[in-house]
């Protein structure tokens, strides 16, 4: 298959204020930007993505541009469009979706990628300004483009950048000498976030600018602040103005403009910018020895003063969002880990054999199972930890990773118990604790067992049903608890059932719990975990489980 | 929300009716938030629980947490007239060996004194 080179009708410069496709195929990747409506696919050589694969049609698909939002729209293809997998015949693009032409596994290409390589916020500005814009676009104009262009960035770490060219364009068009950007910081402080001179140089807080104005700036009402300090006797006396030799100052505060219900009352005595939050300012200064700049178009330092208020926060915005997505998916690996640590592996003995089950009826449940085995002993351990949700999985997590390397250290259950409770207890976990219940069988058929408060696990002998009474207080909640184990001397045959409060409290739409003495009662005519299941859901209909239910059942072989 | 509390003073003793269910979320905050309250001003408790029909492992927790910290500010509370479901709760978990649990009111503000 080979992928011929879009054709460029128009002449324009490369990738920037368009979206891009990335053309994947096998291990080289190539960007497309997407510079003209409707942009053609297929195996015909006039297309604008010539795709030389016999699965691709000559007039494959065409992707057109509508309101801001980009389509792929199949032509009648033969073998079809797939946007992620998906067969498509007109379908909204999305960042980052893959899009396939004829053959799936194929070259593909992906539309508008969150991380496109290396096209990094100055690069695309880069672009921008190279931008080959007829003579009579009014330096207005060039900045809503650039600022619109900008707007459409979406990287990370792009609010820094975002603000070295607001000030560089800033600088462009007052033709000042310096140029800062402040921003607001949480205790409401003023701290300088970008600064600039006219030659390009990065710029520290050398405390050069004249404080005085910027904090009037602020405190007014207007959009922007031009003062000339020749013109005012008051001003020339201010330290850093004479100081520096400023003669010029624009300062233009930056509003984040909230959008009001209603229009306040006209002469209402409320300033214009009520319904505004200040976020920062802008400042650009020259010196006296340079050009005046006091007579820049009020119409540009206008549009700077809505226009990059705007800009800011729609970095801010992206900056949120990729911080959030990024959470997010820690979160969903997390949950994978999770999902992983929990899976059960039931090792295999010759003297005993385990079979479990476990009902979630949340995402992440409470209830959780996990068995061990060492030489001479077969081990089990059933958990329901308090609380859903991730806080949940954690604690889930590390009680079973305590549990697992006590067991496999062969130490006694009530002092395993014990150190998993110091252990919660230290850690001030608020109320966050586990009932848990350990048995271990050894190969003579020795159970050895204690329940930190589940309800009573059932022992099945020879068709009878007991409930050993063994019970100690959660783990987790009282620093001071103490526990105690429970040893039962097993035959061949007995059967040890640990179930969680989920089974025995499952409602019926009557609003009874099963409870124990159904319970009791299939268990001594069962032979396993399903019967158990089974009953339990007859006896709730349609109503639906509100805890999680596991079953767990240890059989003394022999 | 399904948990409501009525407060009284009886000689000296809070006695804090509870009534509905408590569990994970509002109704265990409500508790924790309530019983943070009164015991800044008093540090005998009664909590009864005769008219609660429900608690589960969040309640449960709630309830151990908030008797904790009134233990530690050296303040008390006793449980009266618990309900089948949370006596068979506190049983389950062995917390009866833990709290002060009495019949009733009168029989708790009767330990105080």
């Amino acid at each position: 298959m080979a992928v011929a080179p879009i054709s460029n009708p128009g002449g324009e410069s490369g990738p920037g204020a368009f979206p891009s496709l990335v053309l994947v195929q096998g291990s080289e990747q190539r960007t497309l930007p997407l510079i003209h409506s409707p942009f053609s696919v297929g195996r015909k050589i006039d297309k604008d993505l010539v795709i030389a694969d016999p699965r691709v049609s000559r007039d494959h698909a065409q992707i057109i541009s509508e309101n801001g939002s980009y389509w792929v729209v199949d032509q009648g293809s033969k073998h079809g469009t797939y946007v992620n997998g998906q067969r498509v015949e007109r379908h909204k693009l999305e960042r980052n979706d893959l899009v396939e032409f004829g053959a799936r596994g194929g070259a593909y290409v992906i539309f508008n990628p969150i991380h496109p390589g290396s096209n990094t916020a100055r690069e695309f500005l880069s672009q921008i300004s190279g931008l080959n814009i007829s003579t009579d676009t009014t330096d207005l104009e060039k900045l809503t483009m650039f600022l619109e262009a900008a707007r459409k960035l979406n990287t990370t770490g792009v609010l820094d950048e975002i603000l070295v060219t607001l000030v560089e364009t800033t600088l462009k068009l007052t033709r000042a000498e310096r140029g800062y950007v402040f921003l607001k910081a949480e205790d409401g402080s003023l701290e300088l976030a970008a600064g600039l001179n006219s030659k390009g140089e990065r710029l520290t807080n050398d405390q050069t600018f004249s404080n005085s104005i910027l904090q009037e700036a602020l405190s007014s009402a207007s959009e922007f602040l031009v003062t000339d300090t020749s013109q005012s006797l008051d001003l020339a006396g201010r330290q850093s103005i004479v100081a520096y030799d400023l003669r010029t100052v624009i300062c233009i505060p930056l509003r984040k403009y909230v959008v009001q219900t209603a229009r306040p009352a006209q002469g209402s005595g409320e300033p214009a910018n009520a319904g505004c939050e200040i976020i920062g300012a802008l400042y650009v200064d020259s010196r006296f020895a340079s050009r005046d700049i006091s007579s820049v178009s009020h119409d540009i330092l206008r549009a700077i003063a809505t226009e990059a208020s705007q800009l800011i926060e729609n970095a801010r915005l992206v900056q949120a969002e990729e911080a959030a997505r990024r959470y997010q998916q820690e979160l969903a690996i997390a949950s994978s880990m999770q999902q992983s640590l929990m899976e059960v592996h039931i090792p295999e003995v010759p003297f005993a054999r385990m079979s479990g089950r476990n009902l979630s009826c949340k995402e992440i449940g409470g209830d959780f199972y996990d068995a061990t085995s060492t030489e001479d002993h077969f081990a089990v351990v059933v958990a329901d930890v308090c609380g859903k949700g991730v806080s949940a999985a954690l604690l889930a997590s590390t009680l079973q990773g305590m549990v697992y390397s006590h067991l496999v250290a062969q130490l006694p259950l009530d002092e395993i118990v014990a150190a998993v409770n110091r252990f919660f207890t230290q850690k001030h976990l608020g109320e966050k604790y586990a009932t848990v219940v350990i048995a271990r069988i050894s190969r003579k058929g020795e159970l050895e067992y204690v329940n930190c408060g589940h309800v009573p696990p059932l022992l099945v002998s020879q068709q009878a049903v007991s409930r050993p009474q063994n019970g100690n207080l959660p783990v987790g909640l009282l620093p001071e608890a103490s526990y105690e184990a429970a040893r039962i001397q097993l035959r061949p045959g007995d059967r040890f059932i640990i179930v969680t409060d989920g089974v025995t409290e499952a409602e019926n739409a009557r609003g009874d719990f099963y409870d124990n003495d159904r319970l009791e009662e299939v268990v001594a005519r069962s032979s396993g975990l399903e019967e158990i299941f089974t009953s339990v859901a007859n006896f709730c209909g349609g109503t639906p489980l509100n805890d999680d239910c596991t079953v767990v059942e240890l059989v003394y072989t022999g | 929300m399904n948990l409501k509390m009525d407060t009284k003073s009886v000689d000296g003793v809070a006695v804090v009716h509870c009534s509905g269910r408590i569990v994970f979320g509002d109704e265990a905050s409500f508790l924790r938030s309530k019983l943070k309250e009164i015991l800044a001003a008093n540090k005998k408790i009664v909590l009864d629980l005769s008219d609660v029909s429900y608690i589960d492992s969040g309640g449960l927790g709630t309830l151990v947490g908030s008797y904790s910290t009134a233990r530690s500010a050296g303040a008390d509370i006793k449980l009266s007239g618990l309900g089948q479901r949370v006596r068979d709760v506190l049983q389950i978990t062995k917390l009866v060996t833990v709290f002060e649990v009495y019949d009733s009111e009168q029989k708790a503000l009767a330990a105080f004194h």
